[in-house]
């Protein structure tokens, strides 16, 4: 029974002995491998702590099984030789029901019963000494046995901790705070608005400058010096308030980075003995490395990492690696490798487990998936290997026909790619025939910021990561080379694809960058392309959000982020941006309209009627865009709105009347109201037919469309 | 009991006898189905037509503005939006329903939860929406009846409110995705 005031120190003793087994079980596996003095003494002292650390508790059963682990280990100190085998074995043996016991005891469930790894770690012990005694019988018969062996910590038998070790404990726990995770989220929430609120009181002092730039403009200084010396003070004040701001909101996260991030070696290292015991029972030989393991992230996002991470491991260990000697025929090292490779760009983390071993098994792949039904043998057979490679993500997907221990029960890639899902994550795998494999998960961090270069096309902002960008520059025609409809930029010695990023996006048709247009040279997946925008508007370190998930399946975007006045900007993924074997920009459907109007809605309704039927559509929000994608593009119909500010249906009408190629576009023009007069302003500035907004919503749009291109084709 | 006027030197007799009448009014029970067990909808027009969400999802109606649209998104998403630190989906109601009953553009989002695990998304509607108390009898019966994500509600006097399942609306576009 133990002391209540202990008991409350347990949880945080489960802590600290999780990190120490962790430290312990990395050097035992190094020292299996290869002698290495450092490692061997800090093993010895971490059981040393957890043996100390047990007694001060009162946990003495505890504190008897690491001196026993001692005094297995001990003996071999300074000896020039691996740690064998079996050792390596029982310890690690011990060291989990040397966790088991604690946590059991934490949580005040059934103890597990600690003598079998007494007996075995006695076994072992005896079976070294017999293989040392003719080495070392001189020396080892002049000293007893016990003497060689610490002493373990004399105490009562209830074990009550001395006063200096209970004040300690009580020091130690008076400088941390246990925290419901959901405080600290709640808190990170806080920071992010805090943020917000900072870069709107930026946009407030950009504001204020611009207005005293105009007072300043407009002359009459006499008259408002007064109230300009007290705005100038309220800017200056406001640049100052704004700086403090932005320095807490940078501590504040900092702060909250270190509490709420742990490195990713936490989740990897326990990874190294996984490994090791699946090719004890295997045969097989795997080296686990681990590229950027120092980085530390979200523990929320490590915690859900965990399960995935170990999945995809032992599959690469199970399915992946080939036997020692099948490895030394191909060539290959005996010894596989596994490397787990982390790194994160901006706020969006990447993961790569990659092996050097089999590579997707493509023929049992197929035959699975006869045997499951998810596919026809037809389908099968015209399946490209990547796509084969995709259905190792299916629902109960196994090559395997038997169930092992590690692997082959079919619950493994569909639940792996679910949980990378459900942390708004993907999943990617590639293979090569015996050369490997590698996945690469790819998801948001949840703290950080990422630098991104925003930029606008048409009326749209969109936002480029930076690291993804090589450079910006001018269009020059002289550096562009226009042949079979392809535009190619001619950047250091070599030609690269220019692409309009609007057209990209749908927004508009593709066209040859303009002289002085400006073009940003995007790399990603080893591919370069430069991509054409109307505008850099400039580089901000923001937040990217995953989008929603009425959204998230759009390749496009890798999320948004928010801008100083509160709106999103949608954050393009630079892959799909490079991906050339797509599109050429340009509209896929056989006939193409043109949609103008200021509501979204309208637009969102017009383009669902249109798309219904066959129509390619683009939209534009005002008039003036509109004459901007017509001067660029032709269409078959353009159906615009009639209340629009600025420039209305009406004088957009008369507009593209007066160009000569759009003299035969037919036009309809659609109003709230449904009015006589409308009706006759429109067809007398050019209109070929009107619908109010009703007839549109009771399915006349599509009808209307077809009879006035009926009409101009019957009167071409 | 007896208004009291707060400034009674600055009312008519006139407009205290009216104050009274309200109050009276006020306190009256509803005359018929007192018993009648109601649930509260959010109504409001589409057009001609009057629909209605549950009251309990509704989360806020913000002016439809600072949405920034999605290229390639499905026509009946009209953009994202930021509400209380999420990013939320604007979609238009009208073109969910098949284009039905749009008259004039919307002005307003409603923020609405599904009952989707907490997950909020933004329709469009052309105006602020009113509570308003339905029958739960009559709500269950049209429903029951309702083989899609709109049930047609009756009320005394001819009245029609098309009783709108957003969730289902949503499932249903989800699943027709998937077999696209």
């Amino acid at each position: 029974m133990l002391d209540p005031m202990m008991e409350q120190l347990l949880p945080g003793f489960v802590d600290e002995s999780k990190e120490i087994v962790d430290r312990v079980t990395e050097h035992l596996i190094e020292l299996e491998k290869a002698r290495d003095e450092a490692r061997f003494d800090d093993l010895a002292r971490g059981l040393h702590t957890l043996k100390g650390s047990a007694a001060t508790l009162g946990l003495s059963d505890l504190s008897e099984l690491a001196h026993r682990m001692e005094d297995a280990l001990l003996p071999l100190r300074n000896k020039p030789v691996a740690l064998p085998g079996a050792l390596t074995d029982a310890l690690l043996k011990t060291l989990d029901v040397w966790m088991e016991h604690l946590r059991a005891t934490t949580v005040k469930s059934e103890l597990p019963d600690l003598e079998p790894s007494k007996e075995l770690l006695a076994s072992v012990q005896r079976a070294i000494e017999v293989v040392e005694t003719p080495r070392s019988a001189s020396n080892a018969s002049n000293r007893p046995k016990r003497e060689r062996r610490e002493k373990p910590p004399e105490r009562k038998k209830d074990s009550v901790p001395s006063p200096a070790a209970e004040q300690a404990a009580f020091a130690e726990d008076a400088s941390s705070w246990r925290v419901h995770t959901r405080e600290v989220v709640a808190l990170l929430h806080e920071v992010e608005r805090l943020r917000e609120v900072r870069l709107r009181l930026e946009e407030r002092r950009r504001e204020l400058g611009k207005a005293l730039q105009q007072l300043s403009s407009l002359g009459m200084l006499a008259q408002t010096a007064e109230p300009r010396a007290l705005v100038i003070g309220v800017h200056r004040a406001l640049s100052s308030d704004g700086d403090e701001a932005a320095d807490i909101v940078s501590t504040m996260e900092e702060q909250l980075k270190t509490i709420c991030t742990l490195p990713v070696r936490t989740v990897l290292e326990p990874l190294r003995r996984s490994i090791r015991d699946m090719c004890k029972q295997s045969g097989k030989l795997a080296r686990l490395s681990v590229v950027g393991g120092e980085m530390s992230l979200d523990r929320r996002v490590l915690e859900a990492l965990r399960g995935p991470l170990v999945a995809l491991v032992r599959n690469a260990v199970d399915h992946g690696l080939e036997m020692p000697e099948v490895r030394e025929a191909r060539g290959k090292h005996r010894e596989g490798s596994i490397v787990v490779r982390v790194e994160q760009q901006g706020n969006m983390l990447f993961i790569e487990v990659a092996d050097d071993g089999n590579g997707l098994d493509v023929a049992g792949i197929k035959q699975a998936a006869r045997d499951l039904s998810l596919a026809a043998p037809d389908e099968l057979e015209a399946m490209t290997p990547t796509q084969l490679h995709q259905l190792i993500f299916r629902n109960g997907f196994s090559t395997r026909q038997t169930v092992t221990e590690i692997s082959g029960r079919g619950i493994g890639m569909d639940v792996v790619r679910s949980h990378i899902q459900a942390l708004q994550g993907h999943i990617e795998v590639e293979s090569a025939a015996g050369q490997g494999t590698r996945f690469t998960l790819s998801l948001p961090a949840e703290m950080g910021s990422s630098p991104v270069l925003v930029v606008r096309s048409g009326e749209h902002h969109i936002g480029i990561p930076m690291p993804a960008i090589e450079t910006s520059l001018l269009a020059r025609p002289d550096a562009l080379r226009v042949s079979r409809g392809r535009v190619q930029l001619s950047y250091r010695e070599q030609l690269i694809p220019v692409q309009d990023v609007g057209a990209l996006l749908g927004l508009r048709h593709a066209e040859v960058p303009h002289d002085g247009q400006p073009l940003l040279v995007v790399h990603s997946q080893a591919r370069r392309f430069a991509v054409a925008v109307d505008e850099v508007i400039g580089d901000r370190e923001l937040a990217v959000r995953p989008l929603p998930p009425e959204v998230r399946d759009l390749p496009a975007y890798q999320g948004a982020a928010t801008l100083a006045r509160g709106d999103l900007v949608l954050i393009v993924r630079p892959d799909w941006l490079c991906a050339v074997e797509r599109r050429d920009g340009t509209l896929t459907g056989t006939r193409r309209a043109l949609v103008v109007d200021d509501s979204l809605t309208a637009r969102a309704l017009h383009r669902t009627a249109l798309e219904a039927g066959g129509y390619s559509v683009h939209t534009a929000s005002s008039a003036r865009q509109a004459l901007e994608q017509l001067r660029h593009s032709s269409y078959d119909v353009m159906v615009s709105d009639i209340g629009m500010e600025e420039m209305d249906g009406f004088d957009l009408t008369r507009e593209a009347r007066r160009r000569a190629e759009l003299e035969a576009m037919p036009i309809i023009l659609v109003s709230a109201r449904d009015s006589d007069q409308d009706r006759q302003r429109g067809a007398a500035a050019g209109a070929d037919g009107f619908l109010s907004k009703k007839d549109c919503a009771s399915g006349r749009l599509l009808a209307e469309v077809h009879a006035v291109i009926a009409r101009r084709q019957g009167t071409a | 009991m007896k208004v009291e006027p707060r400034f009674p030197e600055a009312m008519t007799e006139q407009q205290v006898e009216l104050l009274e009448r309200r109050a009276a009014r006020l306190r009256e029970k509803p005359a018929a189905n007192t018993d009648e067990a109601m649930v509260w909808v959010a109504e409001f027009p589409i057009g001609d037509e009057s629909y209605a969400l549950p009251l309990d999802g509704l989360r806020a109606a913000v002016p439809l503005k600072m949405v920034t649209p999605v290229p390639l998104s499905p026509p009946h998403v009209i953009g994202i939006l930021r509400f209380q630190g999420q990013v939320l989906t604007a979609m238009s109601l009208a073109s969910l329903l098949g284009g039905r009953g749009w008259r004039e553009d919307p002005a307003v989002l409603l923020v609405v939860d599904p009952g989707m695990g907490g997950r909020l998304v933004a329709i469009d509607c052309e105006h602020i929406p009113k509570p308003v108390p339905l029958p739960v009898s009559q709500v269950e019966a049209a429903r029951a009846r309702s083989t899609g994500a709109v049930a047609d509600v009756t009320l005394p006097g001819m009245q029609q409110i098309n009783l709108v399942d957003l969730r289902r609306l949503l499932d249903r576009r989800t699943s027709e995705k998937r077999n696209a």
